[in-house]
């Protein structure tokens, strides 16, 4: 039990700064060996980009990182593996062309003269796999799994590495329950085998279940350290999540005459289970769950970007199966990822903003150069886009700047329904409050927008009603205003309904 | 979610058949193509022997002319499974020719001017490593332009006024030069065939069992996770430039031996040859699938298909021919490949 | 300061990248030009200047065409094919049937109907490229090298893998030999001009030449802003076989022939002049002009070379030098501007 307390990892004043945002603040704590140590908050609150820094992928501003005992600032993934860091990141990093057990070893393979030879690595790494899921087949190539078994190899990997100290960013997102359980009992084996696990998770059942310890990040601070034993149930967690956290003043707006613009009937996907619900003329929706909940599928299927089976109607018409015909009937996009969805980089923002609706800036096909200089400057002046000018390349602008010119592509369309997918993620605060400003404006003039957001801080601030999502399901509909229970609403996405109901 | 269970006990027949057909279908091909050149009508041109395809005479023939894409085949193919391309390769192999016929006819012996020439072949091929890996240029204009230096210094090594290194004016070709490619040494095929064996032979086995062949594939598969797991990709791809090189330097000596002189434009259209044996092997395009050994049926296929057509009809068709298995090849290979949507 | 100030100012300040390379490619040209009349003699007159356009405007023709694919993110390596493929049509379907022998006899069409039909066979390539690159989605540089065999190799079946230019009718020859005003400057010249300038104005004035850009700049995030790819890039496609097959048309009322190996290697002479030309192949990045004057750049270097007497060999050796120093040249003036 000695072991027990020895100190398996420590962080000492942790900082990093983004221009503009502090994403993690001062951070000390220390995490025990051999235990099962979650780290939990709020989107935003500083987990992910910590997990970059203890991995290499992001190097601190400032403060200290203790591995073992050692000093650990690593520069990259790898050299985070040799200091016994090793870590499972949300995306999938398996190369499908090769076998299971190739995979297993990639990276860490015994070889002879450039020849590979067997070694311990390979037992044992097939042995743990065998324990985790004995239906998969070492030599099965890897393209021929499923999601959760990639999963599960991955942490196989991980587990059999010799690391001291493994991270998972959300491992349970893709796995059924049976294979969660699986996998619990693998980290728990771990943990017996005197492992550090940095478990991150939303789904706070989990944590109570496996946990030894928790840590709660907020705003980039850490708030606390303690035993779960400590914790006195799901309700004092979240209290410690949300704090005192002054939320963006809702205010209610009339709404209440309006009729319905948007209807969402059975709307089925891969993932979604049958969702419905509708949005009305000039009323903002929020839309809240976990990453993979369904919010970017829902909003993609409405703009003809998936496949989806189920009834949207628009304008009580249906809407055609792609983009061009969704914005031709009055509905655009900014999509999730602005970088690769939204936002033509090595073009200016001259260019970038006219592409959603161009019979504004052409005649019969010819370009009007005024129009188009005036829809850009327009924009520049009324999003407030810090830039000398606007023949500027949109890949130096900042990430809240760039936003702001995705989001003048969409305004610029002159749609009637906005759907906006995670509208300030990676955005600076400054940034953050005009769009919000400009969501609001654009509602009071009788626009519906829909916000699909991991933020609930976002959610609560502008939204109007309030759609709750997890796990593909459409969960609960609730009215925003002063009374809303985020407690409840927190307790509701990270699937406390459904652990209620059974 | 649903659990599903990956062992393939009770897959339906449909299913195997299907399996079946992806992992075999090269050798299908391959028996498709000879069994159709053996029945059809030979008599029209008198290239073989009148009578049938599979004439001992014949195959004898069709593999000595094959020795520099037999020899080509299983370096390309590692390469575009680390998700690279070279199109020098056909360059590379002219300069190749040339070096190595300067040499024997100025009097270097054998296994020296052999040497030095895949020393040659190191180097081009190094060169075009750096050039990706180091200068970051992409691998299709990175080789395009190497394409056109080899070529060039080829060419500058021919005497003006004469197009290809060969016996006159004084000196003359050591008769090992045209034996190697051409006089039989073991079932009445030459050294460059065997060589082009040997070649394959140690290929298969970097793919199945050493560190470049796995990680070839798992750079050309999925990058990042390669990156993440520490392999270091710059390294295995200066490697592969390399044995790419080294092998178009062999491919150059077969055919310049096969020839008996040294031809600056020998190799020319040698990369389209090469991708598409390559794509007929099954080798995709994106990277991280393809294997040594079916590129090399690949090449029986293509070497039988267009010398056996010569039989059938005018040389002018093969072009139109050629295209068209390339298009065919391409296309198949990628609508079966699950990296289709990518 | 407001917003729109700022940016009134800084617009005659500041340039944006492609403007700089394109800058940079027309000073460099300039450059390479007076550099070469330095070590040549009589290297340095008009006449010269005139040479160097007039000789080139087949591949420059084609290299408009190139140009816009390699925006819009997608290689055509098909198009020294389809110059062949289509100058032998046009010949074929020119000549008059019952000929001495086989390549002596075709299909008897009037001239404007025969070229007409083998703009027809030009734009088939094209549409092959655009159904297996934009709705197969395979490669384009694996496509496009199969379909330049697949054109040459049917331009090599219908002449034997030699040439046609017998029993022709007498105008045949006329579209490519029309002298301008008693200069030595011929009709497709002119044409090449007008296309260049044309193209000018397409990619810079036009939704069109925007779109190209778009899509190639990002492709999903063109979909997502409700570009229709794949009609746009099908478009292109046919556009650049229309360039190839009239160069090639041209070059066979020229040369009174169809010759199944004209147009050799004039694909990578196109793709040579847009790199040269500073055409980013990652798509999104490039201009016609950077292409022409990427051109008179190769064709400076080449025939400075002839000019020294070197040996027509060193042809090969100055390209690949060229374009490495091109693609090494861009990718640091655009580091150094942009830091």
């Amino acid at each position: 039990m000695t072991q027990q307390q020895s100190s398996a990892l420590s962080v000492e004043g942790l900082t990093k700064d983004y221009p503009g945002v502090r994403a993690v603040d001062n951070v000390s704590f220390t995490i025990k060996q051999g235990a099962i140590h979650c780290l939990v908050g709020e989107n935003g609150a500083g987990k992910s980009t910590l997990v970059k820094m203890l991995t290499g992928v992001l190097q601190p501003t400032s403060g200290s990182i203790t591995v073992a005992g050692r000093r650990h600032c690593p520069r990259n993934p790898q050299e985070a593996r040799d200091g016994g860091i090793a870590t499972l990141f949300q995306e999938l990093h398996v190369v499908d062309e090769l076998t299971v057990k190739e995979n297993l070893t990639l990276g860490m393979e015994a070889s002879r003269f450039g020849f590979l030879v067997n070694s311990k690595t390979d037992e044992v790494a097939i042995e743990t796999l065998a324990t985790i899921e004995p239906s998969i087949d070492p030599e099965a190539r890897v393209a021929s799994l499923s999601v959760a078994q990639k999963q599960i190899l991955e942490i196989s990997r991980a587990a059999s590495s010799g690391a001291s100290v493994i991270i998972m960013d959300e491992p349970t997102a893709a796995l059924s329950e049976r294979e969660v359980e699986r996998l619990f009992a693998v980290i728990r084996r771990l943990r017996d085998a005197n492992v550090t696990v940095v478990y991150i998770s939303h789904k706070l059942d989990e944590i109570f279940e496996l946990g030894d310890d928790v840590t709660v990040f907020r705003d980039g601070k850490h708030i606390v350290t303690k035993p779960l034993d400590e914790v006195d149930g799901r309700q004092q967690l979240i209290e410690l999540m949300i704090g005192r956290t002054v939320f963006q003043q809702y205010e209610p707006r009339d709404i209440a005459d309006a009729e319905p613009i948007l209807q969402v009937e059975h709307l089925k996907t891969s993932l979604l289970k049958d969702v419905s619900f509708h949005v009305n003329k000039g009323e903002v929706v929020g839309f809240y769950g976990l990453v993979g909940a369904g919010k970017t599928e829902i909003a993609r299927a409405i703009y003809g970007a998936d496949k989806f089976s189920g009834s949207v109607r628009f304008n009580g018409k249906e809407i055609g199966p792609t983009p061009h015909d969704a914005i031709a009937a009055g509905i655009a996009l900014v999509p999730e990822e602005r970088r690769t969805q939204g936002l033509f980089t090595n073009l200016t923002i001259r260019e970038n903003v006219p592409v959603m609706n161009l019979e504004k800036i052409s005649t019969t096909g010819m370009l009007s150069p005024s129009r188009e200089r005036q829809a850009a400057e327009h924009f520049v002046a009324q999003l407030g886009i810090a830039t000398s000018s606007i023949e500027k390349h949109t890949e130096k602008l900042s990430g809240g700047n760039q936003q702001k010119v995705v989001l003048a592509k969409c305004l610029f369309a002159e749609a009637d329904l906005l759907l906006l997918d995670e509208p300030t993620r990676g955005v600076d605060v400054g940034a953050k409050t005009e769009i919000y400003d400009v969501i609001k404006a654009l509602a009071n003039e009788g626009k519906s927008i829909c916000v699909f957001s991991t933020e609930l801080e976002e959610i609560l601030g502008i939204c109007d009603r309030i759609i709750l999502l997890y796990e593909g399901m459409l969960e609960e509909e609730l009215l925003n205003g002063e009374d809303v229970d985020i407690a409840h609403i927190l307790n509701v996405v990270t699937g406390g309904a459904e652990h209620k109901g059974q | 979610m649903s659990y599903s269970i990956s062992k393939t006990r009770h897959t339906p027949f449909s299913a195997r058949l299907g399996q079946f057909l992806r992992d075999y279908y090269i050798y299908l091909v391959l028996i498709l193509v000879v069994v159709l050149l053996s029945v059809a009508n030979l008599d029209r041109f008198d290239l073989f022997e009148r009578g049938n395809f599979l004439n001992p005479k014949n195959i004898v023939n069709i593999l000595r002319v094959s020795a520099p894409i037999l020899t080509l085949a299983g370096a390309f193919t590692l390469l575009m499974v680390s998700g690279h391309i070279d199109l020098s390769v056909g360059s590379a192999m002219s300069l190749a020719a040339v070096v190595y016929a300067s040499l024997a006819i100025n009097g270097v012996p054998f296994l020296m001017a052999f040497g030095l020439t895949v020393v040659v072949g190191v180097l081009l091929g190094a060169i075009n490593g750096l050039l990706v890996v180091k200068l970051k240029i992409t691998p299709v204009i990175a080789t395009l332009i190497t394409l056109s230096l080899y070529k060039g210094v080829a060419l500058l090594m021919v005497q003006d006024g004469v197009s290809a290194i060969k016996s006159g004016g004084g000196l003359k070709m050591p008769g090992w030069f045209n034996d190697y490619g051409r006089s039989g040494v073991l079932l009445n095929l030459p050294m460059a065939f065997w060589v082009a064996v040997l070649v394959t032979i140690a290929l298969i086995v970097v793919q199945n069992k050493t560190l470049l062949g796995k990680h070839a594939a798992a750079v050309g598969g999925n990058p990042t996770a390669a990156r993440l797991s520490g392999v270091s990709s710059n390294k295995i791809v200066i490697l592969l430039y390399v044995v790419v090189g080294v092998s178009a330097a062999l491919a150059g000596i077969a055919r310049s031996s096969f020839m008996s002189l040294g031809d600056p434009l020998s190799g020319d259209g040698m990369e389209l040859t090469a991708i598409l044996v390559v794509l007929l092997g099954g080798t995709a395009f994106s990277g991280g699938e393809g294997r040594v050994l079916r590129s090399f049926i690949g090449a029986l296929i293509i070497m039988a298909l267009t010398v056996g057509m010569l039989t059938l009809v005018p040389a002018y068709y093969q072009t139109l021919v050629v295209g068209t298995v390339l298009l065919i090849a391409a296309a198949s290979n990628h609508l079966v490949s699950r990296k289709g949507s990518k | 300061m407001s917003v729109q100030l700022k940016a009134k100012m800084a617009k005659g300040l500041k340039m944006s990248d492609e403007a700089f390379i394109t800058l940079l490619v027309v000073s460099a040209a300039v450059f390479i030009f007076l550099f070469a009349s330095l070590l040549v003699p009589n290297f340095f007159q008009f006449q010269n200047v005139v040479n160097l356009v007039t000789n080139n405007w087949a591949v420059i023709s084609l290299g408009v065409g190139v140009t816009f694919l390699l925006v819009s993110g997608n290689f055509d390596l098909s198009v020294g094919g389809i110059v062949a493929l289509s100058g032998v049509l046009a010949v074929w379907f020119a000549q008059a049937p019952g000929g001495a022998n086989a390549l002596a006899s075709g299909f008897g069409m009037p001239t404007w109907m025969a070229m007409l039909f083998a703009l027809f066979g030009a734009l088939a390539i094209g549409g092959l490229n655009a159904l297996f690159v934009v709705r197969f989605k395979i490669p384009s540089i694996i496509v496009t090298l199969g379909t330049m065999l697949v054109a040459r190799g049917i331009a090599q079946v219908i002449t034997h893998g030699s040439q046609r230019n017998t029993n022709l009718p007498d105008n045949f020859g006329f579209l490519g030999n029309i002298y301008l005003f008693g200069t030595s400057i011929k009709l497709p010249v002119v044409l090449m001009l007008v296309l260049v300038c044309v193209a000018v104005v397409i990619e810079k004035r036009t939704i069109f030449g925007r779109l190209t850009f778009w899509i190639g700049a990002n492709p999903v995030a063109a979909r997502l802003s409700g570009i229709k790819n794949a009609r746009h890039q099908t478009h292109l496609y046919l556009f650049s076989a229309a360039i190839a097959g009239m160069v090639g048309i041209l070059l066979a009322s020229e040369f009174k022939s169809g010759f199944s190996s004209r147009g050799m290697l004039m694909e990578f002479d196109a793709l040579v002049i847009a790199l040269l030309g500073g055409v980013a192949i990652a798509g999104g990045f490039g201009s016609v002009v950077g292409m022409f004057f990427g051109a008179l750049i190769l064709a400076t270097v080449t025939s400075a070379a002839t000019g020294l007497v070197l040996s027509p060999d060193w042809q090969y050796i100055l390209k690949a030098i060229a374009v490495f120093l091109a693609i090494v040249a861009q990718t640091w003036a655009l580091t150094l501007k942009n830091r």
